[in-house]
């Protein structure tokens, strides 16, 4: 193979492909890009626990498969508990470097599998969980989920009566764990998102990465603008790239270019907020900015000192 | 499960081939996802501004891009394919390239001259001598009139295509106009060395010999095409009273006497008329020799045909310039001047340059003393030599896209057939006479573009459509600055003939042409490869083709489109979606 030049680019990405071609997600799919960019970070000493979500699919068909890595498909509220089993098992057989990643979706992390993923970590079970979180039930044809932003559009909270709940902040959930490392991460930012998985594989004990997934059916996106929206939910401070270590130690890993930019830029590229009114959009806009600045408050507040 | 590379089906004939349970047993290669795509993406380099702006149709991005990787004697090698002039170029051309650069939104436009000098220099520095390719030798051999840019670019070219050249030229050294820019632009040794590269690429260069004295068109007729690229060697004239006295000194005339190490007295103050290129290299060459000058325009400086460095190099070294003035008279004693007499002008209708008309203010003339006039109002072609049947119009010589005259096989190019003014344009026009010249005596039918658009010696594959800067990625560019180039300061400069930019030294290259955003040029960011959902995006064989598709798994989502930051990516619609 030929040597790839860098100079166009600062990051390194492992060459290595885990998964496949020829997966049925749908085009511009974020999670599959999600689930690249993972393994590509943990090697091919990894298994993979998937709960009931849209890579149930996407993983393939009996008797095919998307990835080189062990998958095991498991039942939707599952995948804290089975990740466990699959860890305490590795552990007794000596395959203590095989890495345990629960794959789930927002539905299987915020609502259906909370109560053994809060379990698991509550344990400290060493395993990465990671939910891809593209905003809605999206597999089973995009019902409203905890994890859906207010006044988002799905079937289940149409446009006369859109969600009028705001999305649940898991992360403070699973930093209220006090687990050694909660993390963000998006497709626009692989290398934030590589060295976040290559750091939670790196440490023993429960790890949480969070991974805003952008999902064209669902959010009425262009597929081509999934990278775009990745990165505009980033500068626009929807969903800020971070880490929580032990629940304590806060850091911003990607701080916004030139202060960021307003939500209208994120939220004008998806069909499921075209109804919102200016109103609408300044109470957006005065939500993420509040958190924002909770957050910055968080990171320059930490004080977590390592115990010795 | 071993890693698989190719597509494997299976299929199960009895419940008893089954697995005890639902294991895979092959991959989602089976899977053709290509045949879900509707948009198709295509790697095509599109054209970079610089590309489409430079005269000579140098490969500026490229050259950059292999800068920006430390290869540069490739660079250098990039460049002198299409120019065998960028020392030259690099220190006079008024670089049109730079004024369409799109990192213009981002901190500044690129340096490209900087480049193309720096680059020129390492050649110097590293003694490259010009590569030729490897092509068989032809027996024609062709004749080119005028040792200038025009000429020896068509010369190099014909060169590398394997002709036999000889260049006739009527000074006592090749290089033509070159010859007259003054040292602190261009020095002598910069020049000497891009001529005498071009001479040993085994051009026979006559000088002494002006055409329609010393030899005839007729006499040229064995050879079997001409290039008649004579440049503008007559200064247009003043037209007014007094411009027969002792100390008029038109400028070309002035530069040229400076140039050949004469001495010229000049007095104490000088008056030179005329806001083009040559007012500006005689007014700061006699501001060299200790003269007191200023500069005489007719219009204002909106209107000024000078590159701007210049006038305000000019400025910063103590020349005046007095706008909306224009010479009535030049006043003598004794035959000699003593002085100008000048009427202020104003601005009128625009008139067919473009430009607004300047017109005299009635009753506002005035008087100033000076000891010398130069005028430098423009050139115009020695055209004598023309028989009826090679037909001229307002000056210049007709010829066609193809740089053909009316009697082929006379070709023409440079000053005398389009009147560009600049040693860029005339490399370019020679050039593309030397690929015209090819076909013609090879019989082979080839189109060019317009003559305001400059043609590739060695064209890499791309699509004409020019980028701009909406057609960018800026995700992916920060807003850097543009290097600063050492200048002398002004007040050394007025003592001296030594150059006054000082160009880049290698860091200041290297980091320059990584500013660059490769404009429609894939440099290999691999984002395409990165952010590609199903894997489709593979790395290709060559550096001619770093990447390539795998379109039987491709979805056409569009990502690597949207994600390129330079434009190298296509989307076309599936043919078979689209119309028939």
């Amino acid at each position: 193979m030929r040597k790839p030049k860098t100079y166009a680019r600062n990051y390194e990405i492992p060459e290595e492909e885990l998964t496949y071609s020829g997966s049925v997600s749908c085009p511009g799919c974020g999670a599959t890009l999600a689930m690249r960019y993972a393994l590509k970070a943990l090697g091919p000493k990894t298994m993979v626990v998937i709960p009931a979500c849209c890579w149930s699919i996407i993983a393939g068909p009996f008797p095919y498969s998307s990835l080189t890595v062990p998958i095991f498909h498991t039942a939707f509220e599952t995948a804290g508990a089975v990740s466990s089993g699959i860890r305490a098992a590795l552990d007794i057989l000596g395959k203590e470097d095989i890495t345990v990643m629960a794959w789930a979706g927002d539905g299987g992390t915020f609502d259906i599998g909370i109560q053994a993923l809060s379990a698991a970590v509550e344990r400290n079970e060493d395993f990465i969980y990671v939910c891809y979180d593209n905003e809605a039930y999206m597999n089973t044809g995009i019902q409203r989920s905890s994890a859906t932003p207010w006044m988002a559009w799905t079937t289940t909270t149409p446009v006369k009566h859109p969600k009028d709940e705001p999305k649940k902040d898991i992360m403070a959930i699973m930093a209220a764990h006090y687990i050694p490392y909660t993390a963000t991460a998006t497709i626009a930012y692989p290398d934030d998102m590589i060295a976040k998985f290559r750091k939670a594989k790196s440490i023993h004990g429960a790890k949480f990465i969070h991974v805003l997934s952008p999902c064209p059916p669902g959010w009425k996106s262009e597929a081509s603008d999934s990278i775009k929206l990745s990165r505009l939910a980033v500068q626009s401070k929807v969903f800020p790239l971070y880490e929580i270590e032990h629940g304590e130690k806060v850091t911003i890993n990607v701080w916004p270019k030139d202060g960021g930019v307003p939500v209208s830029e994120y939220l004008r590229l998806q069909g499921r907020f075209r109804h919102l009114s200016d109103e609408n959009i300044a109470a957006i806009q005065a939500e993420v900015d509040r958190n924002w600045e909770r957050l910055v408050a968080k990171a320059k507040g930490s004080v977590y000192t390592e115990l010795v | 499960m071993k890693k698989q590379t190719e597509a494997r089906v299976i299929t199960f004939t009895s419940e008893a081939e089954m697995p005890m349970m639902p294991a895979s047993m092959a991959s989602t290669l089976y899977n053709k996802t290509g045949s879900w795509r509707y948009m198709r993406p295509l790697y095509v380099n599109k054209t970079p501004p610089c590309n489409a702006a430079c005269p000579a149709g140098e490969d500026i991005v490229m050259y950059l891009q292999l800068t920006a990787q430390g290869r540069y004697a490739e660079a250098w090698e990039t460049i002198v394919r299409e120019n065998p002039f960028p020392g030259v170029c690099g220190r006079v051309c008024p670089h049109p390239c730079e004024s369409e650069c799109n990192r213009e939104h981002l901190g500044g436009a690129i340096a490209i001259h900087c480049q193309e000098r720096f680059l020129a220099d390492y050649a110097a520095a590293h003694d490259l001598g010009l590569p030729m390719p490897d092509v068989p030798q032809r027996g024609e051999h062709v004749a080119v009139v005028g040792a200038g840019p025009a000429g020896l670019s068509c010369a190099y070219h014909l060169r590398r295509m394997g002709y036999q050249v000889t260049v006739f030229d009527a000074g006592d050294k090749p290089g033509g106009m070159m010859r007259l820019i003054p040292e602190y632009r261009l020095p002598k040794e910069v020049l000497e060395r891009e001529i005498a590269a071009i001479v040993a690429t085994g051009v026979e260069v006559k000088t002494g010999v002006r055409l329609g004295v010393d030899v005839s068109l007729d006499d040229l007729k064995d050879y079997a095409a001409v290039f008649l690229a004579v440049g503008q060697s007559r200064s247009r004239r003043l037209g007014v009273p007094g411009e027969e006295a002792t100390g008029v000194l038109p400028g070309i005339d002035f530069l040229a006497r400076v140039a050949r190490g004469q001495r010229v007295g000049l007095g104490e103050k000088v008056a030179v008329i005329g806001g083009g290129n040559t007012a500006m290299d005689a007014a700061r060459t006699a501001r060299r020799l200790g003269a007191d000058v200023t500069i005489f325009y007719r219009r204002s400086r909106a209107e000024m045909p000078a590159i701007d460095e210049e006038v305000n190099e000019a400025l910063d070294e103590g020349v005046r310039i007095e706008f909306l003035r224009a010479p009535v008279a030049v006043l003598t004693e004794n035959g000699h001047v003593r002085g100008l007499r000048l009427t202020e002008m104003e601005l009128g209708a625009p008139d067919e340059s473009g430009r607004r008309r300047p017109l005299p203010v009635a009753g506002s003339e005035y008087e100033v003393a000076c000891d010398t006039v130069i005028p430098a109002l423009g050139q115009v072609a020695d055209l004598s030599f023309l028989d009826a049947e090679v037909k001229s119009e307002r000056g210049r010589i007709i010829t066609d896209e193809k740089a053909a005259t009316t009697r082929p096989p006379i070709f023409a190019g440079g000053d005398v057939a389009t009147g560009f003014g600049t040693v860029t344009a005339a490399v370019g026009s020679g050039k593309r006479a030397a690929l015209a010249i090819d076909c013609f005596l090879r019989g082979v039918e080839r189109t060019f573009p317009d003559l305001a658009q400059n043609v590739q010696a060695a064209p890499r594959p791309h699509d004409a459509a020019v980028v701009r800067f909406e057609d960018l990625n800026t995700a992916y560019f920060e807003e850097e600055p543009r290097p600063r180039q050492e200048q002398r300061p002004a007040a050394e400069r007025v003592t001296t003939f030594e150059e006054v930019n000082l160009g880049y030294g290698e860091d200041a290259a290297l980091a320059e042409a990584q500013r660059c955003f490769s404009c429609g040029t894939c440099n290999e960011c691999d984002n395409c490869l990165i952010f590609c959902p199903d894997v489709a995006v593979l790395r290709g064989p060559s550096d001619d083709e770093p990447f390539v598709f795998n379109y039987d798994y491709c979805k056409g989502c569009g990502i690597c489109v949207s994600e390129c930051p330079r434009h190298a990516i296509s989307f076309e619609e599936e043919v078979k979606f689209a119309e028939t």
